[in-house]
């Protein structure tokens, strides 16, 4: 089975050719699915097989979540004496990174839907199907987990054919853990999955899916070819954005990096770009050919916008300069990632960093942190609010603390979304309960099926990137889920929230709020606030203010004794490491003014209690 | 000024080039029990079991070899601790008399008692063979505290002890325990004013530290139970310090009570950078590097001093048969630690500031010297402006806030090692 086998076919044949999905509710075993797929067709040899092979970010394997798309080709040697290329294209399975699940299933003719014996088909089930289905696919689902006691792939069958309307007789059996089964998943994707359609002689078609940065190359783009074919020395065009380049090679991951000849039809691999600027690759733009390009672009070009800002500061302010680099690098391989210089009176210099979402922010510190060695702090996420001024100006406010005085403002308008949930009927009144608590308007519903309906809603941004994706997990026990899409700006009644600690405010702890929730939400961020903050030398009292009228306070109270460790038969040496990991503790904290504030005080206001 | 700080710092400089031990602390590590909350190193051992002798005997032959080579020449202080020492009776008369034969020069020898194993017989034959100092762990003289503790012993035992060795002449020293499970504000002040009563000579008063790794502490888990909160320690040790104060019994050290000259010897040597050799299992010294390299010549398996060492810190990491079983200190092995001059100045502020007489005047000057003066005052002044430590006449000394909250003041003053 050599490279060659996979592509040497007949110039317009693509029928040896299988591009799917694998999509599932998580912890369903996706990943564990694609490891033994790998290990099956020797890609990988299993001494090598490190569990997880697709999720090649560390943090991504810690959390078992996917982040970034990544595509393998693996070469089958099927029952019928031919060897087929699958094209195996991993998707993220959380809902702030829905825009590359869609662009991953749009290079797809197939998905793999993938359910638990034991679980059956869950919330996230439901949604992946039903994106697979609106991208036309072939859908093979697959019961894994077989090898559970409780396993019960019967009852799990007729779930999949009646709430998702999938047929499930052919439905195949797996075990992810002990590989059973896999076998009979390889064959059902070659009788089950079309084989890609397109013309090799027509213009260059292609999608770009992913990209990433090489120092040496430059841009490598992940690409799939609809119509035509492309070749080292060919010159590309990107059509949404205009840009040109020479391709320096292309090639495909198996998993590793393998040069080839050529990408052909219907083929998915990588494309060097040797541009290296990595902002002029755009994700879901259409590539071809300037002297002969193809009639129209691929449909669903969107750029990921982000939808909110935090400001991310070095606790120790010396670090700014290595926190610029730092987010330079990691935007290579996250161009959804946006920043700019940030002043706060307490945190020093810093960023206004701009995510997907809350997820994404999440693991965008966490990598700058473990990535580039960085203790950072993060403030509260908020949206880009538009302020029109009595100037009759209108200001984009991405940050609390530049917001102009009451005085000076007309109007504030936020960001409204269209948000839709699909939830079983029997948690409808819960879902509609908190909408309400979150300033959204249901719109309509639908029955999807008996088991399921779809709600609309137009909800503030600012109110779901607070808790509402948790609190909607955990008032439908995990079965609603969750799309949105930004639809328009609304004029609201908000007010600045500002913290004053020990009597100063505190910019980086400043919040814009809706003025019915401000009360609610200062006190329960003074009780936050004084649970997190240790105890200091002094009293400090912590305020809650709108303009110059304080509405909550709380006290964190002077320590009046910290321990005493007897310092036995003269061990000297185990006081001093006391001392020291109370310094180590110290260390992480930030001062402001005399006040020692821990780094997640600054993000107190996501850990407020809503009923509080 | 700059003279007399010429001859502080010089006699601060002499105590750090000392080329013996001058005080000797043997660790016995046998208790009948282990109370809920000690985390020390001792381990349950029944009374008469004959590896208590065993050790006893050889912490009695590493001591005299310990003295051939001169480790113990001017040696001022020992101290018996564990552990129980007194749960080894006999073992422990004959250790005393060993130390007696071989640091002739003492001037107080401290063994540490419980009141379930000292017998009367015992206090006289301790005595008798030369020891000047018994340090009683009492806790408390409420039964019902005692219980809690998971002591072994009642507060009518303890009573009639105290008094017993009070009138023996010997100098009494007892441990009292506050912010304790079932502990008041009465119930403190009873056990305080009780062995003051007796007539002891020395108090020292902790509060209970849970430590994780103990039954206590498993019971606790991440509780933070009301009668440990540190309001509550802070009111005993504040009720103790007027209690003690009014009975006559001065503060000299942080947790440290006594009536005018029975202050202890032996415990001040750890706070002043005086050097110590402990010998026993997880026994601790303190050497100058002079004093060090003559443990060496006995010792040929301890590593070569760093070039720029000035203070090494050893921690004796045998077990009890390995130490029972010892020819010699050639056998033992230890964790060394190695400080150099910066280091070591750190530590000594940092344990200065635990006695009320503070940081004096040689050991700022020698500091500023070695760490350098701008640091040194910087942090002194912080200090100062965080009401823990002030200046009174050369010297620097905690203030009340300062004892309350210790771990501030000794924390910045570590600080300067870095």
């Amino acid at each position: 089975m050599s490279s060659c086998a996979i592509i040497s076919r007949m110039k317009n044949d693509t029928s040896h050719i299988r591009n799917f999905s694998i999509v599932a509710h998580i912890d369903h075993g996706k990943s564990t699915i694609s490891d033994r797929i790998l290990e099956l067709t020797h890609t990988v040899e299993e001494r090598d097989l490190e569990s997880q092979m697709l999720d090649s970010m560390d943090i991504e394997r810690e959390r078992g979540i996917t982040i970034k798309s990544n595509a393998v080709r693996v070469a089958y040697d099927a029952d019928d004496g031919r060897t087929y290329q699958f094209n195996l294209i991993d998707t993220p399975g959380h809902v702030d990174f829905t825009y590359e699940v869609s662009r991953s299933l749009a290079a797809c003719e197939g998905a793999v839907l993938v359910v638990d014996a034991t679980q059956g088909v869950e919330a996230q089930t439901v949604s992946n199907a039903l994106l697979a289905m609106n991208a036309d696919l072939d859908i093979v689902p697959a019961i894994n987990k077989i090898d559970l006691p409780s396993a019960e792939p019967d009852r799990v069958r007729e779930e999949i054919e009646e709430d998702l309307a999938i047929p499930a007789d052919d439905a195949v059996c797996v075990s992810g853990k002990t590989g059973e089964g896999i076998h009979d998943l390889l064959e059902a994707i070659v009788y089950l999955v079309s084989p890609p359609a397109g013309e090799v002689d027509a213009p260059l078609k292609a999608l770009i899916l992913d990209s990433y940065f090489d120092e040496y190359r430059g841009v490598v783009a992940t690409v799939r070819v609809f119509d035509g074919s492309i070749k080292k020395g060919d010159r590309l065009v990107m059509m949404a954005e205009g840009d040109t380049f020479l391709c320096d090679g292309v090639g495909c991951k198996r998993p590793l990096e393998t040069p080839l000849p050529e990408l052909g039809v219907g083929e998915v691999g990588y494309v060097v770009t040797g541009l290296k600027d990595p902002a002029l690759v755009h994700v879901g733009d259409t590539l071809t050919k300037p002297e002969h390009p193809c009639a129209e672009v691929l449909p669903g070009y969107h750029e990921a916008k982000p939808m909110v800002f935090a400001g991310v500061f070095p606790v120790d302010n010396k670090e700014y300069e290595n926190l610029r680099d730092a987010l330079e690098k990691l935007k290579v391989n996250d161009p959804s990632l946006t920043w700019a210089p940030e002043t706060s009176v307490a945190l020093g210099f810093g960023f206004r960093v701009g995510f997907l979402g809350l997820l994404h922010m999440e693991v965008v510190k966490e990598r700058l942190e473990r990535e580039f060695g960085l203790d950072l702090i993060a403030t509260s996420p908020s949206v880009d609010y538009h302020v029109y001024t009595t100037a009759g100006e209108m200001l984009d406010i991405k940050s609390p603390q530049d917001l102009p005085r009451p005085e000076k403002i007309d109007r504030i308008e936020e960001p409204y979304l269209n948000a839709k949930v699909i939830v079983p009927p029997d948690y409808m009144g819960a879902v509609m309960q908190l909408a309400i608590e979150h300033r959204g308007i249901t719109k309509d519903m639908v029955y999807l099926s008996e088991k399921s309906v779809e709600m609309h809603f137009d909800i503030p941004l600012a109110e779901l990137i607070l808790d509402f994706f948790d609190q909607l997990k955990s008032r439908t026990k995990g079965y609603a889920s969750l799309d949105y899409e930004f639809a328009d700006y609304q004029a609201s009644d908000l007010v600045k929230l500002d913290i004053l600690l020990a009597g100063e405010e505190v910019d980086a702890l400043s919040f814009i709020v809706h003025k019915d929730k401000a009360y609610t939400l200062a006190r329960g961020l003074c009780d936050k606030l004084k649970e997190i903050i240790p105890r200091q030398q002094f009293e400090v009292p912590i305020q809650g203010a709108i303009g110059n009228k304080i509405i909550s306070r709380s006290t964190v109270r002077a320590v009046r004794k910290d321990v005493l460790a007897k310092c036995y038969g003269g061990d000297i040496s185990r006081k001093r490491k006391l001392l020291e990991k109370q310094k180590e503790g110290k260390k992480r904290m930030k001062q402001i003014g005399t006040v020692d504030v821990p780094q997640e005080a600054f993000l107190a206001v996501l850990k407020v209690d809503d009923d509080a | 000024m700059a003279k007399v700080c010429g001859i502080y710092e010089a006699l601060w400089l002499a105590r750090l080039h000392l080329s013996s031990a001058h005080a000797l602390y043997l660790h016995l590590p046998f208790c009948v029990r282990k109370c809920a909350y000690c985390d020390f190193a001792s381990w349950e051992t029944p009374a008469g079991d004959p590896l208590m002798a065993a050790y006893a005997d050889s912490l009695g032959r590493l001591t005299a070899q310990a003295a051939d080579v001169g480790l113990l020449d001017g040696c001022k202080t020992a101290y018996v601790g564990g552990g129980t020492p007194s749960l080894a009776g006999e073992g422990l008369v004959r250790l005393v008399s060993d130390i007696r034969l071989r640091a002739p020069s003492l001037d107080e020898l401290t063994c540490e008692a419980n009141p379930d194993s000292l017998t009367d017989k015992l206090l006289g034959s301790l005595r008798e063979v030369g020891c000047t100092r018994l340090s009683i762990g009492v806790q408390s003289l409420s039964d019902a505290e005692l219980v809690e503790l998971g002591r072994i012993h009642t507060a009518k035992r303890a009573n009639e002890l105290l008094r017993a060795a009070v009138e023996t002449g010997i100098d009494v020293s007892c441990d009292l325990m506050c912010a304790t499970p079932r502990q008041t504000d009465a119930s403190w002040r009873r056990s305080v004013e009780g062995v003051c009563e007796v007539g002891v000579g020395h108090v020292s008063v902790y509060p209970l530290q849970i430590e994780e790794d103990t039954p206590l502490g498993r019971i606790v888990g991440d509780d933070e139970p009301a009668w440990n909160d540190p309001e509550v320690q802070a009111r005993r040790m504040e009720q103790a310090h007027e209690l003690l104060s009014a009975q006559g019994l001065v503060r000299y050290e942080v947790a440290s009570y006594a009536r005018p000259g029975k202050e202890c010897l032996h415990n001040q040597a750890y706070w002043t950078a005086v050097p110590y050799l402990g010998l026993g299992t997880r026994a601790c010294s303190m050497l100058t590097r002079e004093a060090y390299e003559r443990l060496r010549t006995v010792s040929p398996r301890l590593p070569q001093a760093d070039e720029d060492a000035s203070r090494i810190r050893l921690t004796c990491i045998d077990g009890v048969r390995a130490i029972a079983g010892a020819q010699g200190l050639a056998d033992l092995r230890y964790d060394v630690e190695q400080l150099d001059e910066r280091r070591a100045a750190a530590e000594d502020l940092m344990l200065a500031m635990r006695m009320v007489r503070g940081a004096g005047p040689g050991l700022v000057e020698h500091a500023r010297a070695v760490i350098g003066a701008t640091r040194v005052d910087e942090a002194l002044s912080w200090c100062q402006q965080q009401g823990l430590a002030e200046p009174a006449g050369g010297s620097w000394v905690p203030t009340v806030q300062g004892w309350l909250l210790g771990n501030r003041l000794y924390g910045r003053m570590w600080e300067l090692a870095e």
